[in-house]
This record gives C-alpha cells, structure tokens and sequence, in this order.
C-alpha cells in the first residue's frame, strides 16, 4: 500500500511494519475492547438488548454467558484503511467470520514459497499470526473447561463454510482435541434434552459456524437453556456482532478515530446532509443495504433481511487501488490481533469479496 | 526488525490444503499420550470387583462401590445399537446384551473392565465403565475404550494410566434422540430468497 499496489501475475499488497502495528494492530485491539464495552451495557440493560432485537426469553442466557466471560475463539473487524490515515470500523464480524483458512495458512504457505524461490525479499514479514494463535487458543480453552473432544458444525451445501470449520477441526486437532462434525441441521435432541449428534452421542462442547440471530430464530432456540452446551463463539457474540454496536459504540465514545458516525435508523439527527449507507441489524452478505444522500434512499443490495430493524452508518468509501476497492479485514484470537486478510470487490458495496490477496511487510 | 509478525512454523504434512470430508466416526486416537500434562492422575483398570480388591486388599468396599458406579454409568452411557449385528460388528461375537426400557430395547456391549483413580483417597474416586472389542472390523480390537468412543493406547493388557481428570466427569445422558432438524429452518428461509447459489455460506 505504498500508495500504488503491486501487480504482477500473482498481486499482493505492502504494507511497512509501522503501518502493521501502528495503523492496524494497534486500533484492532483498543476497537475490540471498546466492542467488549459495549456489549457489557447491553447485557445489564433489558432497554438495549431489546433494541439489539435479542427476543426476551434468552436475555438470561446471553447475561450468564458474558458475566462467565464464556470463552471466544476469534473475530475479524472489517476496517476502511488508505495507508494514511486513521483505520475506520465498518462493522465487526464476532460470531460467524470466514476467510480464514485463506488467512491463517494458504497466505503463510505463499509467502513462504514465493520467498524460498526469491520472488520475495528474504526479510519480508506478515502480519499473520493466526494459525499460531488458533491453536494455542484451543489448547488454553481445552485446559479451562478440561476438555479432550469438541464437536463442530456447520450448515450443508456450503462448501466454502465446510472448509472453515475443517481448518478449525484441524487446529484444535493441533491443540491435542478430537473433533467430531455434525451439520447443523442434523444436531438432534434427546429425550433427556440434550443435543445429539448422528451417533447419538451428547453434544457438550461445539464450535458452530451458523447465526445466534439464527439459533435463537430456530425451533431447537427453545432447548438451549436445557441443552447447556458450552458454544463457540459464546451466545453473548450475538450482541458483539450485531450492527447495533456501531451506533452504539459511537455514542460511548464520540468521534474516536476509528469510529464512523452511526445511529439507529429510527432516531438519527442528521441525516439531511451528507452520504449515509443503511443497514439491517443482522444483515449477511451485506445484504439490503442502501445508500441514502440528500433525504433520499436508493437500494444497493437486495436480500431477505430488515424486519429486525435498521442502523445508519456515514458513508466513508473503500480506498480504490487500480480499479478495486479494498477492504481489510483485522482477526482477533480470543483479545488479541492476529492477522489481516485484503479482499477486493469491484464495486463499491462489499457483497461479494470474492478475491483474496495476500500481504507482506517489508 | 523486532519480531516476527508470522506464525513460526506450521506442520504442512497435517493441515491439509483441501477439504476432505471426513466420514464421521466414532472419536479416535490416543488423546492421552497428547501434550497436555496438568491435572494427570494415576488410573488404574480392572475386569472385576476381586481384581480389585486382590490390588487393593484395604479398599474391598471401595472397589464393591467404585464397580457399582461404573456400571450403573454404563447402563446410562454405553453405546447403544439398534441391532445386534450392529453391536456385534463394533464390539465381537458374544460381546453383546439386549436391554429394555421405556424407550423400547437395544443392543449395549458388556462392561469388560472399570477404570479407578484416587480409589485410596479420602475425599473420593473416580470411576468409568470401560469397553474393549474382539471384532477385527473394529478400532477399539484389543483396546480400552470409553463409552464416548475414546481409545487407549496401548492393548488392554495395559492396565494403567496417566489421565486428565476430565476422563471421569460424567457424560450427559441419552438414552434416544427423539428429534432432529430443529437447527437450520432460518437458513433456508433465507436463502429462499433469491437465486445465488447457496455454497459460499453463511460466515460474514
């Protein structure tokens, strides 16, 4: 990112040490802590978890989970950043982030290669900790909670989704963990209320890579106090993760660097001036989301999502790099930042990020 | 340069670079011989109430009880087939008893041995039916396994272990699952919108 991007048949984007830990490392962590903030005047107030959409019968379980501090696994913050000026919070992607096996071992692997056949300066770096720092995470959530086996789940007919969660098998395998998958749509209940897998065989521990606003949305959401299953991520990322926290954390600390103006879309001050981008609370895919300018809104996405309620967030544009639009997107392991991932999109609405490109520091 | 920003080393040989689903089996390999060394214990395994006590000549009422303990778990957590075929095909020929409950009757294996640690201790000890298998289909052939499918290393005439003392907390209980499918129903609510194909999921 010194100013252009690099191109040559296999593009990657550089950045300097101090942009790494300064621009990058630096707010990731302080953004985190002040998300944790948030979430924890969420969890003590029944007016804010209504207004996160979190439907009342589960505020006890959500309250319980975060006064434990139930363990976290990791989260991606997808950031705004030129290479000059302060990174800019878009959203935080607590619960269910992917990319991660491009991240945490296919980026690594390149970077290896590419400086073992002299493509790449000797010294270059990554900021790329991941890998490391997913399997040290099992290994210390497996000793708190005295664990030898985790169950993992996700949804069927998504391959992509399948391979996240065969990286996350393979770490806690790593981690000395045996790991046993159910799709999410095959976890049965069992007599005495607990969830079961295909063999039957109880499910106490499970890394799911679906939705709490899905989970708790489901028939089985009501069988989840019974059930006692210790999830990861924890129940309280679905207010982490939820686009609430962006007006939110603007009103807990006003004009920080790395926040963007955001106000829920039903009592928002300011929306005659200026550029606004509108997004549903739970949205995916960033799915239905419009851009409103001068009073006026104009869809940029369709999608399923929206009953749930709207936030306003100012508009800041991606920084555009030949003819791409770039977004960073800054992993945290449990507290601490672990990595980046580049995705670049072609337009200017992130809805389909769909190339990855590595990254060195030098 | 201050330090490295990479992860140091990854063992390429064990992360595999594409995804293969793995057909789902019961859990294997031997997890205790894995790296983590806190809160081990001695356990120590016998096939019957005299095994024990001709171990542990002071402890007869503590190896009646611990035994007493292991079975009733076993009836609680064991394996459970609908068929005796099933049964036998994992456990061995004769390996093999009906039960019948409520819920209507299955196929369990016989407890072959208990594990015990702390029997001498005065706060308490621990106790966990243990399964082993004759069938040469079988991975748990010649070892000792746990009712969740854990395997020992080692054949079972290995009779001691180190153990993370997590190896005796109990399993939840299942006797049936009675339903399945409750997960997943918002999923398709939302991808019937629209046309995009479902395979890249649902991560952000």
């Amino acid at each position: 990112m010194y100013g252009e991007p690099y191109w040559d048949e296999s593009a990657y984007y550089q950045f300097s040490l101090e942009q790494i830990e300064q621009d990058i490392e630096a707010p990731t962590a302080e953004l985190h802590q002040m998300c944790l903030a948030a979430t924890e005047r969420v969890v003590n107030s029944d007016a804010l978890l209504a207004r996160f959409s979190i439907p009342a019968p589960y505020w006890g379980l959500i309250r319980t989970a975060f006064a434990r501090r139930e363990p976290s696994l990791y989260s991606r913050l997808d950031l705004v950043y030129d290479g000059k000026h302060p990174v800019k919070l878009l959203e935080n992607n607590a619960d269910t982030p992917t990319s991660l096996y491009e991240s945490g071992f296919w980026q690594w692997l390149w970077l290896e290669q590419n400086v073992d056949k002299g493509a790449l300066p000797r010294q270059s770096d990554q900021f790329n900790s991941l890998q490391e720092k997913l399997i040290h995470r099992f290994a210390d959530i497996a000793r708190q909670k005295h664990l030898t086996q985790m169950h993992f789940s996700c949804c069927k007919d998504t391959d992509e989704d399948r391979g996240t969660v065969q990286y996350l098998q393979d770490c806690a395998a790593e981690a000395g963990l045996d790991t046993d998958f159910v799709f999410i749509e095959d976890i049965g209940l069992a007599d005495t209320g607990v969830f079961t897998d295909l063999q039957d065989a109880p499910i106490t521990d499970c890394f799911k890579l679906y939705p709490w606003e899905f989970m708790l949305a489901d028939p089985y959401g009501e069988a989840l106090v019974e059930a006692d299953v210790d999830w990861i991520e924890p129940i309280w990322k679905a207010i982490i993760s939820n686009k609430a926290i962006l007006p939110l954390l603007w009103q807990m600390f006003p004009g920080h660097p790395n926040l963007l103006e955001a106000y829920f879309a039903n009592d928002c001050p300011a929306l005659s001036t200026g550029k606004w981008v509108k997004k549903p609370l739970f949205s995916r895919e960033g799915a239905n989301i419009s851009m409103i300018e001068d009073q006026q809104e104009k869809a940029l996405s369709d999608g399923p999502y929206g009953e749930e309620g709207f936030i306003v967030q100012a508009f800041h544009p991606l920084p555009r790099f030949e003819r791409n639009y770039t977004l960073i997107g800054s992993w945290l392991v449990d507290n601490l930042p672990a990595g980046i991932s580049v995705r670049e999109d072609s337009s200017l609405v992130t809805q389909d990020l769909s190339r990855y490109l590595p990254h060195i520091i030098l | 340069m201050s330090t490295q920003k990479r992860t140091k080393q990854i063992n390429l040989s064990r992360m595999r670079k594409s995804v293969a689903v793995k057909p789902l089996a019961v859990g294997v390999a031997g997890m205790f011989l894995s790296a983590c060394t806190d809160n081990r214990q001695q356990a120590d395994i016998y096939t019957s109430v005299e095994d024990c006590t001709s171990a542990n000549p002071d402890a007869t009422q503590e190896c009646q009880a611990a035994y007493q303990q292991a079975v009733e778990e076993a009836a609680r957590t064991s394996p459970k087939f609908s068929t005796v075929s099933d049964c036998e095909y994992e456990f061995g020929d004769n390996q093999c008893r009906q039960v019948s409950t409520d819920n209507g009757s299955f196929f369990m294996p016989f407890m072959a041995g208990y594990m015990v640690s702390q029997l001498l201790s005065p706060r308490s000890y621990y106790s966990q039916p243990l399964f082993t298998s004759s069938s040469r289909y079988s991975p748990f052939r010649s070892r000792w396994v746990t009712a969740d499918g854990h395997i020992f290393s080692g054949d079972v005439r290995k009779r001691n272990y180190r153990v993370n003392s997590s190896t005796f907390k109990p399993k939840p209980t299942v006797s049936r699952t009675i339903s399945r499918g409750g997960f997943g129903s918002s999923v398709r609510a939302k991808s019937a919108w629209g046309s995009r194909s479902r395979s890249s999921g649902w991560g952000g």
